[in-house]
């Protein structure tokens, strides 16, 4: 501010003292004039009248000045706020519209550029990619280190190849002094930081085994800390370097602190520390369910494209595969998936929602543009009087232009400003959705680069809403305008015919979002009424973080949960409580089980390789999830460790395995697995199928085991007990009052229990809608914005043209004319850009919700219901906006609309 | 139309002759605005009328460039008036403007010769 009163008081001076100048030149020649006898008056008059035009000397000789330019800058700006504030109304309708399409546009962009634009914390992140063994199934989590390991000895494509292990959904539990906090403990190879380009910001790295790549097995009880557990829990103590901490109650000596900021694997929610990964026994081998699996992540050579990498490892793979002894394992290997690491953290769906609604973003401010040209053109020609005024004192055609544009930018930053704050309300509105379903962790907020967009955003608003007038009216002619005296005089047809197209594209692009808002409105429809195969209402699911270190020896089925959940059962209010390895649509952790069978019939060669959603579940889930059976019986509480074992399978486990034809029974009583050594366990019910990972998905065969049966000895103990272990709790109380008694019980039987996540069925069920749901969230703001908009514009254009022709309706009137037929006329004209607009609309809705075809559930791109729909909610919505100009129209007073001209 | 101004373009058009007038002028010494119109039609002989709405914009731009600085000084009649001085880089650019008006003069003087010895 202070610069400004700096800047204009220079200018005041220098201007006083041209002033002054010339008052002094004049008073010269008055003198002059007087020596040689002329009259005062006389002198004076010749004086000026030699002279010339005093105030354009003023002007060219200010254009001289070097600050000239900045001079004339301020001075439109000024200009500009005060006839900006003049029209206030105007001015706020302006900025609104500029904001919400500013706002929304901005807002996406944040989202975008956090998600798909973020710069991985390590070295060159490009030139990182994601190894996938690919085949009949898809993609496959991870390879066994025997492949990686030939993929490490003969590509050379790759400048290396690093692995780890991690199990997202598992907790570890690291002991920091008296606390116990929940961590994720990957383990990596010796190579792995190597490959990332980041080195320890203290103490060393593992010692990598050069011909393995992986950790010596030395270091097989060293961690590295990253840079937060270090401050958090440590105090930032340099000394901890070569002190002893306990993970999962085993002891690790702390050899270095990774340096802020990197995390790895990227996106962890949980501190992180590092393991080394020491190769075992179980990596000599290549047998489904018998090695570990391992993540690769690799770094190619300088200058070798993805493709070019792809192509080698694909080589590599087909000899690589021909050593799978299992030849159903090694169809699951047959090829190589290689992926930018940074889009490996985004799914495809998920990028591509996100485009999707940037693009309808994006629309929405072209929509918020159009409108404001519109109201723009429609002002300048209120205005050509006074540009006409301007031009007519020497105002050159350059001046106006820059006058206009100087407007447009004041309201456009205004817009700016207020779209920032919009932004940031819409950002924190749908948080939740955006952070569940785009995988951000931190918090949403504008950063530089997209308040750098802003500023292109508010320059780009500025110019396509101000250029326009700005050159059609730098192009006005003084002396008809100033002649004709009429404020309101036409510009001419073109710029009405202008006005009436941008309200047709205007129309045509509302369609377009409308459209995409239908079809996903629609789709929400069908998915709320998918069958989910279960009661989802008064479910509480506790996501316990299983703390299995404590239990080592021990058995949790009976020292932690039998207990636990008899303790939940007598809380009052409580119906019924049961615990499951994994709550439906939990898809956190996805465990398939191959059942050995032996045999040659077609039938036990197919069975010999089940592969099924795997779960083990209490005796009361039936009740707490309502899971109706087809044959037979659930679980009770007759199933016991000492009593025959029994498992249950879905009808899709029946029809893929048995054949379901006529009787899903036929499977009653068959030996399907063995728990352990010793007991085969028996089916003794086939349960109706349900939705297990996500609601568009379909049911998968599934194998549900009997929790209470399940001993240290059963074979996936481990693998069921220690990672996932969720608690649903069918209850009339309200959360609130559950929570923290349920927290408590939790809290009692195991400390670190007391950190699990509570939510409801129905907000797991919710938040499996994902990218539809907030898709038709955002959509429907969007949309209901470019409605608005459009509706507006359609008014205000009408309004104009009405405002225009008053003089000709009263001239109808007094002939006359109905009032109705003048009615008619107004009606008419919106109608034809109404149909103009909706036609161009449908067109470019049709192509553009192909797009949209990846979110749609049970509704083609093309859906008749929704275009019909839409189009006609269009239609009545702008000849409601139509019917007031219209009613103007015919209420005009003839002899009034006469009298005025 | 807002075309160009009839001022401005007497000024493109006079543009170099004039600021090498005005420097010419200021050779003599320190003079104001209103003398060195005085200066001029006197010189010409009441021939030459320089426009006022020129020659401020021009005295600006000659200071801009450096050719000429300016002080605010009492003339003989004690009027406040800010006076122009011709500069060393000024009195350069005179030397060259007058040499290259000198140029200009022998060839358009040489092709007008010609078309006069032509016609007769």
């Amino acid at each position: 501010m202070s610069f400004w009163r700096f800047g204009r008081r220079l200018f005041e001076r220098r201007k006083e003292e041209l002033e002054e100048e010339i008052q002094a030149h004049l008073r010269m020649d008055v003198a002059a004039r007087m020596e040689r006898g002329a009259s005062r008056a006389e002198a004076e008059a010749s004086a000026r009248r030699e002279f010339g035009n005093v105030a354009l000397v003023r002007d060219v000789t200010h254009g001289f000045w070097r600050w000239g330019w900045l001079e004339a800058l301020i001075g439109d700006l000024g200009y500009s706020v005060r006839v900006l504030r003049r029209s206030a109304g105007f001015s706020i309708a302006v900025i609104l519209t500029l904001a919400v399409g500013i706002g929304a546009a901005c807002a996406m962009f944040t989202v975008v550029d956090r998600v798909l634009l973020r710069s991985l914390p390590y070295r060159h992140p490009d030139e990182l990619a994601v190894i996938q063994e690919s085949g009949k199934r898809g993609a496959r989590n991870g390879s066994p280190y025997l492949d990686i390991a030939q993929w490490r000895a003969r590509s050379r494509t790759f400048r290396e190849i690093a692995f780890y292990d991690s199990n997202v959904r598992k907790t570890a539990f690291l002991n920091a002094g008296d606390a116990t906090i929940h961590v994720n403990a990957p383990a990596i190879s010796g190579n792995l930081l190597e490959t990332l380009g980041v080195h320890p910001a203290l103490g060393r790295e593992f010692r990598e085994d050069r011909a393995s790549g992986a950790v010596e097995a030395q270091d097989a009880h060293s961690l590295m800390l990253s840079d937060g557990v270090w401050r958090t829990n440590y105090g930032a103590d340099p000394a901890i370097v070569g002190k002893v901490v306990r993970v999962d109650g085993e002891a690790y000596t702390v050899i270095g602190v990774m340096p802020r900021g990197f995390t790895f694997p990227f996106g962890y929610e949980q501190p992180v520390v590092w393991r080394g990964l020491v190769l075992g026994t179980a990596d000599t081998v290549r047998t489904h369910n018998a090695n570990p699996d391992y993540q690769s992540i690799s770094r190619r050579e300088q200058g070798v494209t993805l493709a070019q990498a792809g192509a080698e490892l694909n080589v590599i793979q087909a000899d690589v595969v021909k050593s799978y002894a299992n030849a159903i394992d090694a169809e699951d290997m047959t090829g190589i998936q290689l992926t930018r690491y940074a889009d490996s953290l985004v799914e495809a769906k998920v990028q591509k929602a996100l485009l999707a609604l940037f693009g309808a973003a994006a629309l929405l401010w072209v929509i918020a543009c159009v409108n404001v040209t519109s109201l723009m053109l429609a002002r300048a020609t209120g205005r050509q009087r006074e540009m006409a005024v301007r031009g007519a004192l020497g105002a050159s055609r350059w001046q106006i232009a820059r006058q206009l544009l100087m407007e447009g930018l004041l309201l456009s930053s205004c817009g700016s400003l207020l779209g920032l704050g919009l932004s940031a309300a819409m950002l924190k509105l749908f948080e939740h959705g955006l952070t569940t379903e785009f995988g951000i962790r931190a918090q949403l907020a504008p950063n530089v680069p997209v308040l750098a967009g802003l500023l292109a955003l508010t320059a780009a608003s500025a110019f396509l809403i101000s250029a326009w007038p700005a050159f059609g009216m730098s192009r006005t002619h003084i002396e008809p305008v100033l002649r004709q005296g009429s404020p309101q005089q036409d510009m001419g047809r073109m710029p009405q015919r202008l006005r009436a197209v941008l309200v047709i594209t205007e129309i045509a692009l509302s369609l377009t979002l409308l459209v995409g808002c239908g079809l996903l409105l629609r789709t929400i429809y069908a998915l709320r009424h998918v069958p989910l195969g279960y009661r989802t209402d008064h479910v509480l699911v506790a996501k316990m973080t299983v703390p299995s270190y404590r239990f080592v020896g021990r058995n949790m089925t009976t020292d932690l949960y039998q207990p636990l959940v008899d303790r939940v059962k007598q809380l009052p209010g409580v119906e019924a409580a049961s615990l499951m390895s994994q709550a439906p649509m939990d898809h956190a952790v996805r465990m398939e089980f191959s059942l050995g069978r032996a045999g040659a019939s077609a039938d036990d060669i197919r069975r010999s390789n089940i592969r099924a959603e795997f779960r083990a579940v209490g005796p009361e889930m039936q009740r707490v999830f309502g899971f109706r059976m087809v044959r037979g019986r659930f679980f009770t509480d007759q199933d016991t460790a000492s009593s025959q074992a029994v498992v249950l399978v879905n009808r899709a486990f029946v029809k893929e395995y048995f054949g379901d034809q006529d009787d899903p029974g036929r499977i009653l009583g068959e030996k399907l697995m063995s728990l352990d050594s010793k007991r085969r366990a028996q089916v003794v019910g086939v349960f109706e199928d349900e939705r297990q990972v996500s609601v568009t998905a379909p049911p998968r065969p599934e194998v549900e085991v009997c929790i209470p049966q399940i001993t240290p000895k059963t074979g996936f103990y481990k693998g069921a007990e220690g990672v996932a272990m969720d608690l649903a709790v069918r209850t009339d109380q309200s959360p609130a009052v559950m929570l923290p008694e349920l927290r408590e019980i939790l809290r009692r039987a195991s400390p670190d229990l007391a950190e699990s996540t509570f939510t409801t069925m129905d907000q797991i069920v919710e938040d499996s809608y994902g990218s539809q749901r907030l898709a038709v969230e955002l959509l429907e703001i969007f949309a209901g914005s470019a409605l608005l908009l459009c509706v507006a514009g359609i008014y205000g254009l009408l309004a104009y043209l009405v405002a225009q022709r008053t003089r000709e309706m009263g001239v109808r009137i007094a002939l006359g004319a109905q009032r109705w037929d003048v009615m008619g006329l107004v009606l008419r004209q919106a109608a034809w850009m109404l149909i103009a607009g909706l036609g161009l609309g449908l067109g470019i809705a049709y192509v553009a919700s192909r797009g949209l075809r990846t979110f749609l559930f049970e509704v083609k791109p093309d859906d008749p219901w929704t275009l019909g729909a839409v189009t006609l909610l269009l239609f009545a919505s702008g000849l409601v906006a139509a019917y007031w100009p219209a009613r103007r129209a015919a209420g005009v007073d003839p002899m009034e609309a006469l009298r005025a001209e | 139309m807002l075309g160009r101004n009839r001022y401005q373009n007497r000024i493109e058009l006079l543009q170099g002759t004039l600021d090498m007038l005005i420097l010419r002028t200021l050779q003599w010494g320190p003079a104001h605005g209103y003398g060195i119109v005085q200066a001029l039609r006197v010189q010409s002989g009441e021939a030459l009328q320089v426009e006022t709405g020129s020659l401020y914009p021009a005295l600006h731009r000659l200071q801009r460039q450096g050719w000429v600085e300016s002080e605010w000084k009492q003339t003989e009649s004690n009027q406040r008036a800010r006076f122009y001085r011709i500069t060393a880089a000024g009195k350069q650019q005179l030397m060259s403007d007058v040499g290259r008006w000198k140029q200009m003069v022998q060839v358009i003087g040489g092709i007008l010769g010609e078309v006069e010895g032509g016609e007769a």
